[in-house]
């Protein structure tokens, strides 16, 4: 069956496009990109992290033009993310040398450096707050006043804090399994299509960029039953890493000459899942193996699920769909996912006309053209 | 000062020290426009914890100039939309490229910077310290 050209909707589409826009104005408020972003942190870090760009200001853009829409939001800052040239490729990334504004572990009470509440909704009441509905511009900062005072009157320790990472400590221990550092250059999915059996760089970063929903369901799947992975949370922490560039054209530049570019917020998530394997003396015995997650900004529900992923592609499992890898990396994609189930509502005439003559031809006792 | 250091210092302090940095540059010497500020993308290679691979986490938003002064290009690059500061980054860092007497004067001012970056910091994390968790074992 091929497909047909039609015409004929260039007008109603003009007077669409039209009603879109009244939607928009009709009320006749105007939302400030600048206020979406100060007000609106996790939408603009949860579109970031779907359309794989850090680029606070276009998120909230995107937000504002798609009107709240999240798969919207997450197509428009994709496409627009198409048109740009990468010039670079950063230096490694390592998440200790992070800022760090929150840390906990599920796993330890004892970590060393402490657990670190930080800004969370974790602890508050889940009840609506009224009194945001006539929020003060002046109280509010007569409060903020109020806290940067007491910032002021602090005298800490000179010295910055940096917090060495939990799994680390167990390595230490002899507890997890040491692994040298494994320097081969990733794949890139922007690149190239993932081909299965798939690398871990390509299934890692096909996870962080998953939609939100999607890869929390799969992970949740997995602890109900659909898995085999139930992990304990070794390590949660929220906080913003610094990100350098070698020159493009100093070859003998050492690390010191590289690019400082700015910061980028990430959460950053290690889960201990027990396993059983059977040591030398082909006796069974319980070990602890790391997934791992990571997201852009701070959406710690989907990281921690994107570690149970990690760790259920880690050990493929007919029995269990989040074992497979092409059921769980090929459908966890936004703009993969909506746009596919949103194309069905897209004209399918010629098709459904062809589908009806089937159905017409049986109806009258005769063969479908499919037999 | 290595371009690691003064260019986290310069970005940290939010472009006011680089802008007059650049301007006594522009006041005093010839400079040309190579490539005027532009955005483009910087790929994030990342290492992970599990298994201490590589893999690369997503693209971030930069913007990027390109300034010569004296017959040495300089690079501006920072996250963000943030023109005027890549110009200037650009500036600064064709300036130390062409080794420009007035870089020797920038030390102290760049060293000051730097001291009330990290004091702004410390503060900031002694109000995320605030937030450790004191555990006490309850007798049962």
């Amino acid at each position: 069956m091929g497909y047909v050209a039609v015409k004929g909707g260039t007008e109603a589409i003009e007077a669409s496009l039209d009603r879109l826009k009244y939607d928009r104005l009709k009320e006749a408020e105007v939302v400030e990109i600048n206020t979406v972003l100060a007000t609106m942190r996790h939408l603009v870090d949860q579109v970031m992290s779907e359309a794989s760009l850090y680029a606070p200001f276009l998120a909230a853009l995107a937000i504002k033009q798609a009107r709240g829409s999240m798969e919207e939001a997450v197509f428009l800052l994709r496409a627009h993310r198409s048109t740009l040239p990468r010039h670079y490729y950063s230096e490694t990334v390592d998440t200790e040398d992070m800022f760090v504004e929150r840390r906990v572990s599920a796993s330890f009470k004892d970590i060393p450096g402490g657990q670190l509440l930080g800004s969370t909704n974790d602890y508050a009441h889940r009840l609506l707050d009224f009194d945001l509905v006539k929020e003060s511009k002046e109280e509010n900062q007569n409060w903020l006043r109020t806290y940067h005072e007491r910032m002021k009157a602090d005298h800490p320790d000179k010295d910055l804090q940096f917090f060495p990472k939990v799994v680390d400590y167990l390595r230490a221990e002899g507890l997890f399994e040491r692994y040298p550092l494994d320097d081969t250059p990733p794949n890139d999915i922007t690149k190239e299509s993932i081909q299965f059996p798939t690398g871990r760089s390509e299934r890692l970063q096909v996870l962080t960029r998953g939609q939100t929903g999607a890869v929390t369901s799969l992970g949740y799947a997995s602890l109900r039953g659909y898995g085999q992975v139930h992990p304990t949370i070794g390590e949660v922490r929220v906080g913003s890493v610094p990100i350098h560039v070698q020159h493009p054209y100093e070859e003998d530049s050492e690390q010191d000459d590289s690019f400082y570019i700015g910061d980028v917020q990430l959460t950053e998530v290690e889960s201990f899942v027990p396993v059983t394997v059977k040591n030398n003396n082909q006796k069974e015995e319980l070990e602890f193996e790391i997934g791992y997650g990571i997201s852009f900004g701070q959406n710690e529900t989907k990281a921690i699920a994107m570690s149970i992923l990690d760790q259920c592609l880690q050990k493929p499992h007919g029995e269990f769909p989040t074992h497979d890898e092409e059921f769980v990396l090929l459908h966890i994609d936004s703009v993969e996912s909506t746009g596919f189930i949103s194309h069905l509502k897209l004209p399918h005439y010629v098709t459904f006309q062809s589908e009806l003559d089937s159905v017409r031809q049986v109806k009258k006792g005769g063969e479908s053209n499919d037999s | 000062m290595k371009r690691k250091q003064r260019t986290e210092i310069l970005i940290q302090d939010g472009g006011a020290l680089a802008k007059e940095l650049a301007e006594s540059v522009m006041q005093n010497y010839e400079y040309r426009e190579i490539e005027e500020p532009h955005y483009g993308l910087t790929m994030i290679k990342m290492r992970e914890t599990a298994k201490k691979s590589l893999f690369y986490l997503g693209e971030v938003l930069v913007t990027e100039a390109k300034i010569e002064v004296n017959q040495s290009i300089g690079i501006g690059i920072v996250i963000g939309m943030k023109e005027e500061l890549a110009e200037h980054l650009a500036i600064i860092d064709a300036a130390y490229r062409a080794d420009l007497p007035v870089t020797a004067t920038w030390q102290t001012q760049l060293e000051t910077a730097a001291e009330k970056i990290h004091q702004q910091k410390v503060k900031e994390q002694a109000e995320i310290l605030k937030t450790k968790v004191n555990f006490e074992t309850m007798e049962v």
